[in-house]
């Protein structure tokens, strides 16, 4: 049983408030990422679980202990860090070794340790090298070799791989998330990489300037994000947003943005948006749902401004009014900078949000 | 920009330069190597340059030196030795700790503690020398055991008043080196005596002059330690930290092997300094514990400026720093910290 619980946490540096009270349940082997932008505290959050950064005030569990004030060598987590952090002067083996070298564990034991360690991670033919010799990804795959032998209640990556090129990245994604499968830890993940966070969570936590945004799994954040910040912030290339105001036209709702444009909102989501009629609100609707011209879809004109073929679809850069937008086409749609197309909009897959508060609405 | 970038003429130019300043460099110590190797009469009868060529050499200084007929040279060459190795050991150790903990670890000293520290030692002092007339030895003691005490439990009161960091107690130290070594010196040997008088004799002996050295080189084994230290990336000791590695294990097994090119170095720059001290041990030995120094500069001394003998005397002093530099600076590489991050 190895719940994190944080409960009123907060953290200020030199009386600085860093993180406002902060509560956070991690179930027992639930894997949780923290994503946000730099600077939001999401490695303050990880540092202060790992017991390198002492809570201001709040209480930390892990499990059914309370480590709020215990230091981070009895809390029993391992960390791997964003820069490795391997000892230079050791090989991979006495690397892995060291943490249960110096707690007295008998050298058959840490040797069969090693090795289990070496082969989930395919780390045998480097056992006797020394980091400097090891390539970034097998720096980082030793590092998460030290993590594992330590056997732990909790794994804390710290944005363990943003020093790796993108393809080394991807594999080592797949990689951890098999290790998590296998081992069945409870594992937080701190990234700045909203792809890693959602190829990667059970549950995504987007944070922004040291308060939780929203806590959920990946396609709930995508589908139904809470507010501006997160629907800004999950999905690549980022939604577009059009600032207008919903207004009743006859029967129907009706979308009217600043630049004259007007959408028609559906039947079914007017009644959840009613609440905003006359209220400034912020339409978001993602690049790829303005690809598919379906008939019954509302169109609206983009001037482009930028073309960015992609292979599998194009993304036409422009405006549509004075809002900047970016629309998904099929791939080998003849446009160029300059003209002006006519994009449709799934109108099923449009989100509402309060301009005032940046909250969704009708959601 | 490097030498190999230069082209034509201006390559030339800078090894012409660089060799210029080579033999301005070495010149004063084959001068003194040859010079070892004359007779007194070689020596004043004008200058010669070329062994064989313009003087014949003669062993004559050197057979005066080792003999023992110009002071006891085994003797201070070992006193000599003794002294340099384990003063600058020590204070490499001990001032690397004290450097790891000024790096690591914040530390807050109440300015009235150590205002208190230096009245009551001061005070302490006049005291019992003065009113209860003790003796100033113990009265020294006395005082500046009470003094510690005392500013160490009032630390730890809710005092009003500037608190002092790691940046001030790091230029306390270094501050020890600012003034004259001679204010230092003379203290010392005035406190050295007084000691002898209660049975603890510190003149002459290896562990006054040890401790003397010890407690001089300490600013300077701090300051380097600390820049070595401040360049270690924490990642590495976080991750030990979290791995349960206790404080001294991380500082021993981990911290000390990363930095030891920083170790050697200030090692080093200790020994040449405890080596080619002079004022310390003019001051505090006179006969058993002497040190090199003392004797090239006494060649100088009874019979007028016997230069062979000083030459000789001279390049004895140099060559075991040579031997060390040369040892040493094979571990001085850089590159150690390759691979612990990134």
């Amino acid at each position: 049983m190895s719940q994190v619980r944080l409960e009123q946490v907060t953290k200020s540096f030199g009386g600085v408030l860093v993180i406002p009270p902060l509560d956070l349940v991690i179930a027992d082997k639930e894997f949780v990422v923290l994503v946000g932008p730099s600077g939001c505290g999401k490695t303050t959050t990880l540092r202060m679980i790992a017991g390198l950064e002492q809570a201001t005030s709040g209480e930390i569990r892990i499990g059914d202990r309370d480590v709020t004030t215990l230091r981070p060598g009895l809390r029993n987590c391992s960390m791997v860090f964003q820069n490795y952090a391997l000892y230079p002067h050791m090989t991979v083996a006495e690397n892995i070794g060291y943490g249960m070298k110096v707690r007295g564990t008998p050298k058959a034991d840490i040797d069969r340790a090693v090795a289990e360690a070496a082969r989930i991670l395919n780390l045998g033919a480097y056992l006797n090298r020394k980091p400097s010799a090891l390539s970034g990804g097998q720096r980082q795959r030793v590092a998460i070799g030290r993590a594992i032998v330590r056997q732990p209640d909790v794994f804390l990556f710290d944005e363990p791989l943003s020093n790796l090129d993108a393809k080394l990245r991807i594999e080592m994604r797949t990689e951890i998330k098999l290790l998590h499968r296998r081992l069945q830890t409870t594992i937080v993940y701190v990234t700045h990489d909203q792809v890693e966070a959602m190829t990667m969570a059970d549950r995504v936590v987007v944070m922004s300037q040291g308060r939780i945004e929203q806590a959920a799994d990946p396609i709930t954040l995508y589908e139904l994000p809470k507010n501006l910040f997160v629907a800004a912030f999950i999905g690549a290339p980022s939604m577009n947003f059009i600032e207008g105001t919903l207004e009743r036209g006859g029967d129907n709702l009706v979308f009217h943005a600043d630049g004259g444009v007007a959408i028609p909102v559906p039947n079914g989501r007017a009644a959840l948006v009613a609440e905003a009629i006359g209220q400034p609100v912020v339409l978001g609707i993602r690049p790829e749902h303005t690809m598919v011209a379906d008939p019954s879809f509302p169109t609206v004109p983009l001037k482009i401004a930028d073309i960015e073929p992609l292979g599998p679809h194009t993304l036409a850069i422009g405006k549509i009014g004075p809002a900047a937008f970016t629309a998904q086409v099929p791939a080998g749609t003849r446009i160029r900078p300059d003209d002006t197309i006519s994009v449709p909009i799934d109108h099923e897959k449009m989100h509402f949000f309060l301009k005032s508060t940046g909250e969704a609405i009708g959601r | 920009m490097s030498v190999r970038t230069l082209k034509g003429n201006g390559r030339w130019w800078a090894l012409a330069g660089c060799l210029l300043w080579l033999a301005f460099t070495f010149f004063p110590l084959y001068w003194v190597a040859i010079t070892s190797f004359k007779t007194p009469l070689g020596v004043v009868g004008g200058p010669t340059y070329i062994p064989f060529v313009d003087f014949q050499p003669s062993l004559s200084a050197w057979r005066e030196l080792l003999s023992g007929e110009r002071g006891q040279f085994y003797n201070t060459f070992i006193a000599s030795t003794i002294i340099g190795l384990s003063a600058s050991l020590i204070a490499t150790a001990v001032g690397s700790m004290a450097a790891y903990a000024l790096v690591r670890f914040t530390f807050r000293v109440k300015l009235l503690s150590a205002l208190l520290f230096v009245v009551v030692a001061f005070g302490g002092y006049l005291i019992c020398y003065n009113i209860f007339r003790i003796g100033q030895a113990l009265s020294l003691i006395y005082a500046f055991l009470a003094a510690l005490s005392l500013a160490v439990a009032s630390s730890r009161l809710r005092l009003p008043g500037p608190v002092l960091g790691n940046n001030d107690i790091v230029f306390w130290f270094v501050s020890q080196r600012m003034f004259p070594p001679i204010v230092a010196a003379f203290a010392l040997f005035l406190m050295y005596t007084e000691m002898g008088k209660i049975g603890l004799k510190l003149v002459d002996t290896y562990v006054g002059l040890t401790f003397a050295y010890i407690a001089f080189s300490l600013p300077i084994v701090i300051w380097l330690m600390r820049d070595f230290f401040e360049a270690l990336p924490i990642e590495v000791e976080e991750a030990a930290m979290v791995d349960n590695v206790p404080s001294w294990r991380i500082f021993i097994g981990i911290v000390l092997p990363m930095s030891k090119p920083g170790l050697i170095a200030t090692f080093m720059i200790t020994l040449a300094f405890v080596w080619n001290e002079f004022l310390f041990a003019l001051f505090l030995t006179h006969s058993k514990w002497q040190t090199l120094p003392i004797l090239v500069a006494g060649q100088n001394s009874q019979r007028g400026d016997e230069w062979w003998a000083i030459s000789a005397a001279a390049l004895v002093a140099i060559i075991p720093m040579v031997i060390m530099a040369g040892i040493l600076s094979r571990f001085m590489r850089s590159g150690l910290l390759l691979g612990a991050i990134k």
